[in-house]
This record gives C-alpha cells, structure tokens and sequence, in this order.
C-alpha cells in the first residue's frame, strides 16, 4: 500500500477551462472539478494559477473561497507571486500548503517567510540560483542549504515538504538519467534530512509523451517512489488505476514493480499484458532499457 | 605484483548486415566490442567501410576544387559512379536529389531506371538515398526497390513518416533499409522498433544523422556512441544495428570547406574519422582525396 498524500492536480491554469472560469468568476467549474477530485480520494486540492498578473489578490481570494464552499480538504496554494501567494493562504480556513519556494535568493527572502507567517507546510524545491541541480549529489547540497536557511527562520522540518523536481523522462538522451535520479534522491532524502516530508510533480514525468500513454508512466513511477517512501504526490487524482494503487487495491502491481527494482528474476513469459507493461515500465524508469514511445512494444 | 591489464567482455553483438548481392556483397557490423576496443574481449568482425557519392544530377552548388576529381563525369552520374571505383571504395552511394519536388522533381520511373543502370554498372554494392522529401521519397524509394528486386540495395532513408510504404518496398524486392532519425536517441529506437515489427532487424541499418565539424558533430558523436553503448554494453535489440554516417553534405556545404581545398580536404577528413572512432560501420564521403586521408590515417589501403 503506497498511501502517498494525493494533491489533485486538475484545477490548473493551463487548463483552458480552468482559466477561462477564473476569469468570467464561473465557480461551477472550478467547484465541479474540486469536488470530483475529492470524491476520487484526493487530500489536498492544488491551485495552480500561474504567475497572476492582476487583479491578484482579489482572485484569489475567490478562488480559495469558491473552492473552500465545496469542499473541506487542505488547498495548497500553487503560484510564484507571492502577493498571490499570501492572499491564498490568508484565505484559507484549513492548514494549507505553501507550492512552492526554493532555493533561489527571491524565494528564500519572500517566500519562506510567509510559511513562518500564515505557520503553513511548505514545498521547497531542489532549485537555486544556478538553476536545476543536474545530479543526485547536487540537488542534495542545495536542498541542505535551502532547508537549513528555512530551520532559520523557524520552519521545522516537519512542515517542509522536498520537491526534486521530475522533468520529462523522453527529453533525448537525459530524461531517463533524471528519473533514475530523483528516485535515488527521495530514497536517501529521509538519512540527510531527518523529519523532511517529500513531494513531486508526477505528470511531468510524461510531459511530451503520447497521451494514452501517460497515466502508465505516471502509475509505475509513483509506485517506485513510494518503494522509497514518498510521502506525497501532486498528480491526477481522476486516474482510476493511480488512485486503486494508492487506496492499496492492487497490492500485486506494486510488489511485482518493488520486485524488478530488488532485481529479481521474474518470468516474463507468463505475466499477463497489464502486468508486462508494468515491468517494462519500471525497467524503463530504471534506465534499464532506453526509453522510445513505443518502449511497450519491443 | 603483475599488473593484469582489465578485459571487458559484453553481452551484445552487432547485428552483421549484407549490402549487394552475388560478388558484389559487402558485409557490415557483427561487433561485439566498442569501437576500436581491440583491446577487449571480441571482434570487430568486419571493418570500417567506406563509400564515395555521386549525385544523379550536376551538382549546384559545389566549389571548384570538389568538382575537380570528377571533372569530366560530373554530369553523368553513371560514369561517375564508374570513375569511384578508381578510388579503392566499398561501396557508392548515389542521392537521388533529382528527384526533390522543391527541384527538378525527377519522376520515380526515370530515376529508378538511373538506379538500375548504375547499379549493374559498378562491381560494387550501391547505397541509394532519395531525396528526404517524405512524399516523394515515398514515391521514388519503392519504385527503386521494385525496378532492382533482388539487388539488394541499401535504401533510404526510411522515415517515421513513410517507414511502412518504404520499408515494405523495400523489404518485399529484397534489399536493405537505412531507418533515419534527427539526431535523437528515443526516436532512433521507436522507429527500429516499428520497422522491426514487420521487417528483419538483420537487414536494418541505422543513419542517425552526421553533422559535420563545428557544426554539431559532437551530437552525432555522442548519438553514435550511444547506440553502440547500449547496443553492446546493454544488449537492447533495437540499438543492435550497424551505422551509416552520411557526412560529405554536411561537410561540404560549410563555409570553411567551400573556401579552400585543403580546409574542405581536412573538413571532411576529422569529421569522418571522428564518426568512425564514434561507431560508423559504414562512412559516405564526397571527396576521394579526404577518403584516401582518412583511409592512410587509420592503415588501410
């Protein structure tokens, strides 16, 4: 049972739907989609609205109130600009998430600060000044700074929640390096940083990736890392077969993937085709096998 | 202490492909090393091969000093490809740029009997490569293939646009397919592996792109040595396919090689050798003085 946190990812800007009801203030839609991820086992509800560029706090405010109208979870309030970012947590009546700060000097000096204000969890990026850290070493060192400057300010880590970044795993040639990285990082992130929460972007691990494909890379890499104890996850909670693998309703896909990644023999011969893609998924994930589009056919 | 000198042994072999037919085969790839690992466990069953181009029309834009070698064939590409022989190649490769719909938009028939002609001409094995343009090519490439069954061409490039009319052509008038992908690693694998689902890998070789020296040629180095990495090391059966670097083009449409024979002589001689210690099976230049440099730099005759 992998019982990772859930954020559901679905109210999003980039969403036509999403921003159109923003903008014309159409709650039905934003509530609908609100109370369908509840419904589907979500335990945070993301929103993500871009960078707002006016009528900031205004918006968000009915955002955070139209959502909060219909539902009782946590929000985690998903933007860059921190003047969205305060009004969205003002606004909140549970204990919300802050999504996200990092270690870049503008984040630290006006992000951070507001999680010790509003007394707030907390996700921190692995980025920094310099940009993406490209290696597990290096996104350890830099998350190790970002965390400690936060211990400063008096955020513990318990409410901070590491985010190592996933970047598409088709990108040519690095995408698989990437995954095979952040899977490491999440497995000694707990040793480094004792009491550190963890969380990921999951969909963007099949980022440029057919569509129909989509959801099995996300599955079986949410599967890995929770072999490595993550803790939580901003992905779709209205995929099905994620949530059933989460909710613990599919126990044997999740020990044939823990399987492949101890490196035990397994027979492929007799797997039916659900389980197959499974493993060669993980294998791809792995870096096993190069990854192609068609890495379910060879 | 003796010191024992490391040996790799690896899993993967080379798929070892044959161009032509009869006498006038060649054979390429069946490594199981790296390239030029002598000094590990294996063999490079077959050498470095290396071809000379000719175009089935009068070159546009060439400098003097790279018309010069074939001066007096250079507008009938059948003596020309003769005339290749006389520098000791393996193989010719003829581009059928005629045929561009952008161009002189050569019919499929006109240039497939061209094919033929030069194909029966040469006590070689013939490379074809349409013009690029995924239309046309999915015109002019079966044609090729039916007008020459059972010459076993090497054919292409077979696209992930066109792989099903081409590869198909290709495979039913029994010849060889040159699968080309832009430079990229994942989508070098998916197109061997939907080729493969209907055509034998053992007759698949791979053209991942030759950018020439300054102008990207790390990227096809590096792609290059990639695939034979996960080839050889790994054992992945779609990466398990000889390489066709296809350099002259991109050699010789820079600057520096326009500019003066002996910068366009080294151009396209450091990019060759390059692509070869990177994993080319099998290398197409355009100037016979550049072949016989890189030919003397590695011993070969």
């Amino acid at each position: 049972m992998l019982e990772t946190v859930i954020i559901g990812e679905n109210i999003h800007v980039l969403a036509r739907a999403v921003s159109t009801a923003i903008r014309e203030r159409d709650s039905k839609v934003i509530q609908d989609l609100a109370k369908a991820q509840a419904e589907a086992g979500a335990d945070y509800i993301d929103l993500n609205v871009g960078p707002m560029k006016k009528d900031t706090e205004e918006t968000m405010q009915w955002l955070v109130n139209t959502v909060q109208e219909t539902t009782d979870l946590p929000l985690s309030i998903d933007t860059m600009n921190p003047v969205a970012m305060e009004a969205g947590l003002k606004a909140c009546q549970k204990r919300p998430l802050l999504n996200s700060a990092s270690g870049k000097t503008d984040s630290k000096e006006q992000m951070l600060p507001l999680a010790r204000k509003y007394n707030c969890d907390v996700v921190i990026s692995v980025m920094t000044d310099k940009g993406m850290p490209p290696d597990v070493d290096s996104k350890i060192e830099s998350i190790m700074d970002t965390v400690a400057y936060a211990n400063e300010l008096g955020i513990p880590n318990e409410d901070i929640w590491v985010d190592p970044i996933i970047l598409p795993v088709s990108t040519a040639g690095e995408g698989q390096r990437f995954a095979v990285a952040c899977l490491e990082f999440i497995k000694i992130l707990e040793d480094v940083l004792p009491g550190v929460k963890s969380t990921v972007g999951l969909s963007n691990l099949s980022n440029g990736v057919p569509s129909e494909l989509r959801p099995l890379l996300n599955r079986t890499y949410l599967v890995m890392l929770g072999k490595n104890k993550l803790y939580s996850a901003i992905a779709d909670p209205l995929d099905k077969e994620l949530m059933s693998l989460v909710k613990g309703e599919i126990p044997e896909i999740c020990e044939l993937v823990y399987k492949i990644m101890d490196g035990e023999d397994i027979d492929l011969s007799v797997l039916p085709q659900r389980k197959l893609e499974y493993v060669k998924t993980a294998k791809v994930l792995m870096g096993e096998t190069l990854y192609s589009n068609a890495w379910l056919e060879s | 202490m003796e010191y024992k000198a490391p040996v790799e042994a690896y899993a993967g072999v080379v798929r070892e492909v044959i161009i032509g037919e009869g006498r006038k085969s060649l054979k390429i790839g069946g490594e199981n090393i790296l390239p030029l690992h002598f000094f590990d466990q294996g063999s490079n069953a077959n050498p470095a091969r290396f071809a000379l181009e000719v175009l089935d029309m009068e070159p546009q834009d060439w400098p003097e000093h790279l018309i010069e070698p074939f001066k007096d064939v250079i507008s009938e590409p059948i003596k020309w490809a003769k005339k290749c022989q006389d520098f000791a190649v393996d193989a010719v490769s003829l581009y059928l740029v005629g045929t561009d719909p952008a161009g002189k938009d050569t019919p499929a028939d006109k240039a497939a009997a061209l094919v033929k002609e030069i194909a029966e001409a040469i006590d070689v094995p013939l490379i074809v490569y349409g013009s690029g343009d995924e239309n046309k090519d999915a015109e002019v490439l079966p044609k090729v293939a039916e007008t020459c069954n059972g010459m076993n061409l090497l054919i292409g490039p077979v696209l992930k646009e066109n792989y099903e009319v081409v590869g198909r052509a290709i495979l039913e008038h029994g010849h060889t397919a040159i699968a080309q992908t832009p430079l990229d690693i994942n989508l070098l694998k998916e197109l061997n592996v939907k080729l493969s689902k209907f055509f034998p890998s053992d007759r698949i070789v791979i053209d991942p792109l030759s950018s020439a020296l300054g102008y990207g040629m790390e990227y096809s180095f590096s792609l290059m040595e990639r695939v034979k990495q996960i080839g050889v090391i790994t054992k992945d059966n779609m990466a398990m396919m000889p390489i066709i670097a296809n350099l002259g083009d991109e050699c010789w449409k820079t600057k520096q090689a326009k500019e003066s024979k002996e910068q366009g002589l080294l151009w396209e001689g450091i990019t060759a050798l390059s692509l070869l210690l990177a994993g080319a099976n099998i290398l197409v230049l355009r100037h016979p003085v550049a072949l016989s440099l890189v030919k003397e730099t590695i011993g070969v005759q």
